[in-house]
């Protein structure tokens, strides 16, 4: 909750103060942030107590486990977006 | 984008590996991870306040803007009982694994509580290793089918850690409905994994 709080301080930082010159700035300070939140989940993963013994033992589960339910989930999602959403983007499209 | 991702997961599995995590820069870094998450939340915020009229659009969505949580929940189930299937776990434990949809420090510990330390383990694996995979499928799923289908690989983490990749592939509009789907899977997570665990 408190990231969401975090995010709408952001939207009325960008709707009223920033400058939109900044934009460049602030698209660099984005992919900072993420390279660096990936590089923790790394250390997490790699700092992990014999990682190597619990990926060979657990990783092919867990790569199912992972896949599988990524995989389905897009499965679902593509045809019902195309059916309920993409209609809306389409119509405003051609009414443009 | 993506090559920075990788080299960034693979440094900080090094790292961790080498024994290097309790040293100055990489301490730093992973202490802070909470307050590097809300200097990201805060300059996406940024990204979507600077995009005019974006509260009207997501207005026009009405209802529908449940179909992507409702499908991802759908989805993520039954990959869990396909994975289940699969590798011979049971289906409430394996149901319960996929309910995390990316949260994994609440789906290990709390699955670990209910089916063990082993199942605790591949659910925090499976759902760290799914929070990864949705970095690198964003870019895939935006060109190859459309901007909305790339919250489904992100699930619970669409509000939050993912954002970024979000922004950067797809526009401002995905982006808030990215959240409002992070919110509802994230608000789902603790109980369907105490549902799937006692009723499947």
């Amino acid at each position: 909750m408190d990231v969401i709080i975090v995010m709408c301080l952001g939207v009325l930082a960008g709707k009223f103060f920033f400058p939109e010159k900044w934009k460049r700035i602030n698209e660099i300070l984005q992919t900072v942030c993420t390279v660096l939140l990936i590089f923790s989940m790394g250390v997490m993963l790699g700092s992990r107590e014999n990682f190597i013994g619990e990926i060979s033992e657990l990783g092919m589960r867990s790569v199912l486990f992972f896949l599988i339910p990524s995989v389905t989930s897009v499965i679902i999602v593509y045809p019902l977006t195309r059916i309920f959403l993409d209609k809306k983007s389409q119509k405003k499209r051609e009414g443009e | 984008m993506v090559y920075l991702a990788a080299a960034a997961l693979a440094g900080g599995i090094l790292c961790g590996m080498a024994g290097l995590d309790e040293t100055f820069p990489v301490r730093a870094i992973t202490y802070g991870r909470d307050y590097i998450l809300y200097v990201l939340m805060f300059l996406v915020g940024i990204s979507i306040g600077l995009h005019r009229g974006i509260i009207g659009k997501i207005k026009e969505y009405h209802v529908r803007i449940f179909v992507i949580p409702a499908g991802i929940i759908a989805g993520s189930l039954a990959g869990g009982i396909i994975s289940g299937l699969i590798t011979g776990l049971p289906m409430n434990q394996s149901t319960a694994v996929a309910a995390g949809m990316g949260w994994y420090s609440l789906t290990g510990a709390a699955v670990g509580n209910l089916a063990g330390a082993q199942a605790g383990s591949v659910a925090f694996l499976s759902n760290l290793l799914r929070e990864i995979f949705s970095f690198f499928s964003i870019p895939f799923i935006s060109k190859k089918l459309n901007y909305y289908t790339c919250i489904a690989p992100a699930g619970a983490t669409s509000e939050d850690t993912t954002l970024p990749m979000m922004i950067r592939y797809t526009d401002e509009e995905n982006v808030v409905l990215s959240v409002f789907n992070g919110v509802i899977c994230s608000a789902a997570v603790p109980f369907l994994i105490s549902f799937c665990y006692n009723f499947f």
